[in-house]
């Protein structure tokens, strides 16, 4: 008898709490209203509490917004900023959950491409281009190139605040010894250099792909100087995406041939970190690497005779390729204004402050990357003439190639970085690859209907 | 009057708990079952109702398939290890070493059980390393330099790795339970034995195997339920790759929900596993209380 009441009222509770739960609850549009468009009006009277989240924990990094903060809270004393920063990958997660739980912060971190569209597409960032759009007077001071990279449907997003772009780094004692004079000019000149760098006895690339990213700058790359731009843009867009161009396929079998002839064996179970040792210790004479990695190949603990010896190139075209060969793999990284934020205009005042000229240039001298500001990094300091030559060739640029991993769908992410791994273990062909990347853009598009 | 009262006096005692465990265990089961039949993620202003849909998408998703598959060998294998060679060696510890060494060997075999998770995992990758690992430089010393590989980026020895980590941290720390239920066995049933006639193998299939069936059925339990919530080890050492080769369902899940934005897909697997878990539980303790031996 007993037992038996105690399953009557287990099940009642069951059933109880199944009636009580409707639908998951939709994040709420809170205050604002999307439509009508957030105020992003200073008050004249600075204060309040705005909450910024940012995935730049390191240690190299997380100072410096720390002090940025710190400055602008005494400038403006009953301002309060509650800074929080995580890690990158930690981050990927932090803003889902709380943008699933409506408790976004003022200020948050945002990657240019469907990252950051999604968040505009869901109402969550503010519409800028009033203060930041390319005609303002806070617009023109940042370089086009890194505006562009947050406009979504022509209006401006985000507030970008460094350059990123990615270039093969080279040993030139290697390039010197192998008896290439100078970078290779060609794709084909690239894989020949490969060789006569193995017949050197060098690791041409050296490679490391633990975690599937370092393969997919590669393809942002590829993809980019083999489909032209208009279709590259319908196919990363996700209501329109099908990958179907026979550039992707181009590619991936150009990634392919730089697998076979210049990276080292079990690029899969080495990670990025330690590829670039073998770069910095004279095993390797090349890695792909980003212009914000620079600053680590001039390290205290570095041996002079790299240090000294070290200069970089893009990835080239590869002869007759149908896609553009102008567009550079990077982008700048960026913070996004919450739409329903009731200090808007407060948070946008501290982004104002944060890309002034006084602490762009900080961003350069403090952490050594480049600043999305104009002018900024030739007034800083402690820049070395890699990074200014750097700087100067993205101003060449004719615009960016957002990480294939952010800029398009989730999904077709996912299978590219899984194909990518498979490729390189030999598991899959390019032809594999981009069959799963068609199915995942398929599912993508109904998604997004 | 008063005896209704009475009868219903205890339940009172019994409302707090079942609350709690109402709205923490159960609720959320429900819950999650229902959110596994909507579409959305965390930037979806309207989840849409599909059904089963993101079930049948399990059922045709290979990955799905190869992270069930790899539960399943992460189980098979712990169950080897964890319980039949943990027993073995808890029962040669205690028989068969002499008195002194015993403490010391039990300490070197239950080290491993008190470093964390991520910190295993983090010194297996240097382990595996194919540039300096250990494991390499072992096999090139012993001339066996063809065997030498990227354990952890070879799709063909990445979840072995894996799973021979998790042995090597949990290993110790079974075979010390079974210590316990050992030194629990009557030292007569022994003496009776060795009086027979029976050697130590003999002795070990027909005293200690039957007389620690207890502590056996929960470590079966907890090594299988363990298997099929296995996440930390993988998402560690590989995150789910190469080329998806090393997701359980608990990395594909965490993927599905954080990675590829799909919640829904996300919550359809975690039913799944509660699934697994909840009958593998059930016929493990309805097994286990009829075979139950009283000392």
């Amino acid at each position: 008898m007993r037992t038996h009441r105690v399953a009557t009222i287990v099940a009642t509770l069951s059933l109880g709490t199944l009636a009580a739960c409707g639908p998951p609850s939709a994040p709420d549009s809170g205050g604002g209203d999307a439509d009508a468009g957030t105020d992003l009006t200073v008050p004249e009277e600075k204060s309040g509490t705005i909450t910024m989240l940012t995935k730049f924990a390191a240690p190299e990094y997380a100072p410096y917004f720390e002090s940025v903060v710190e400055a602008y809270e005494a400038e403006n004393p009953d301002v309060d900023i509650d800074l929080q920063q995580v890690g990158d990958q930690p981050y990927k997660d932090k803003i889902r959950v709380l943008s699933a739980s409506n408790e976004l912060p003022d200020i948050y971190f945002s990657w240019a491409g469907d990252f950051a569209n999604k968040f505009v597409r869901a109402d969550l960032a503010a519409d800028l281009s009033s203060e930041i759009g390319p005609d303002t007077e806070w617009g023109s001071t940042f370089t086009p190139a890194a505006l562009e990279a947050f406009t979504l449907d022509g209006a401006t997003y985000g507030v970008p605040i460094n350059l990123d772009a990615k270039y093969l780094a080279y040993n030139t004692t290697a390039f010197e010894e192998a008896g290439i004079d100078t970078p290779p000019a060609t794709f084909e000149e690239l894989l020949d250099a490969c060789t006569k760098l193995d017949d050197a006895g060098y690791t041409p690339i050296s490679m490391g792909n633990q975690y599937g990213w370092p393969a997919i700058h590669y393809l942002t790359q590829l993809n980019a100087y083999n489909v032209p731009a208009e279709t590259l843009a319908t196919d990363y867009d996700p209501a329109s995406g099908e990958f179907t161009d026979p550039g992707y396929v181009a590619a991936l079998e150009q990634f392919d041939e730089l697998a076979q002839t210049c990276f080292n064996d079990g690029a899969n179970g080495l990670s990025h970190e330690v590829a670039q040792a073998n770069l910095m210790s004279g095993q390797a004479a090349m890695q792909y690497i980003e212009i914000v990695e620079f600053p680590n190949l001039m390290g205290e603990d570095v041996d002079p005779s790299f240090t000294e010896n070290w200069s970089f190139f893009r990835l080239p075209q590869a002869e007759g390729a149908s896609g553009s060969a102008d567009m550079l793999t990077g982008a700048p990284d960026g913070f996004m204004v919450n739409a329903n934020s009731e200090n808007a205009g407060l948070a946008l005042d501290f982004l104002k402050f944060m890309t002034n000229e006084q602490n762009a240039t900080k961003l350069t001298t403090d952490i050594g990357w480049l600043s999305s500001v104009e002018g900024a990094t030739e007034r800083a300091d402690e820049t070395f003439p890699q990074l200014e030559e750097g700087l100067a060739d993205i101003g060449e640029a004719e615009s960016f190639a957002i990480w294939l991993d952010t800029v398009v769908d989730a999904d077709v992410a996912a299978a590219y970085l899984a194909g990518v791994q498979g490729l390189l273990d030999g598991s899959a062909s390019p032809q594999d690859v981009i069959s799963d990347v068609q199915d995942a853009a398929a599912k993508a598009q109904e998604q997004v209907q | 009057m008063r005896t209704v009262a009475r009868r219903w006096a205890g339940w009172w005692w019994l409302l707090p708990g079942l609350v709690l465990l109402g709205t923490f265990v159960y609720y959320p089961i429900i819950q999650n079952f229902q959110l596994s039949t909507y579409s959305w993620n965390a930037f979806t202003s309207t989840p849409t109702f599909v059904g089963m849909d993101n079930y049948r998408e399990a059922w045709a998703d290979p990955v799905f398939w190869r992270a069930v598959g790899n539960n399943t060998l992460f189980a098979i294998v712990s169950l080897i290890f964890q319980v039949a060679f943990a027993l073995a060696l808890a029962a040669i510890l205690e028989e068969a070493v002499h008195q002194r060494l015993r403490g010391v060997l039990r300490t070197l075999y239950f080290i491993p059980a008190v470093i964390s998770i991520t910190v295993a995992g983090i010194l297996f990758s240097f382990i595996y390393n194919p540039e300096f690992g250990l494991l390499n430089e072992l096999l090139n010393a012993v001339g066996l330099d063809e065997w030498q590989r990227a354990w952890l980026g070879d799709r063909s020895t990445a979840m072995g790795s894996i799973i021979a980590m998790s042995q090597w941290q949990n290993f110790g720390y079974t075979s010390v339970l079974f210590i316990v239920a050992i030194q629990r066995i009557p030292r007569e049933f022994y003496e009776a034995a060795k009086i027979d006639g029976a050697g130590p193998v003999r002795t070990f299939f027909t005293v200690t195997v039957p007389l620690v069936r207890e502590m056996t059925t929960l470590l079966i339990i907890l090594t299988f339920s363990g298997a099929f919530l296995v996440f930390n080890e993988v998402m560690v050492m590989t995150a789910g790759g190469p080329a998806n080769s090393t997701h359980v369902l608990g990395t594909w899940l965490y993927f599905n929900a954080f990675m590829a934005d799909d919640m829904g897909y996300a919550s359809a697997i975690a039913t799944v596993i509660f699934a697994i878990t909840f009958v593998l539980a059930m016929i493990q303790l309805a097994y286990a209380r009829r075979r139950r031996v009283e000392l």
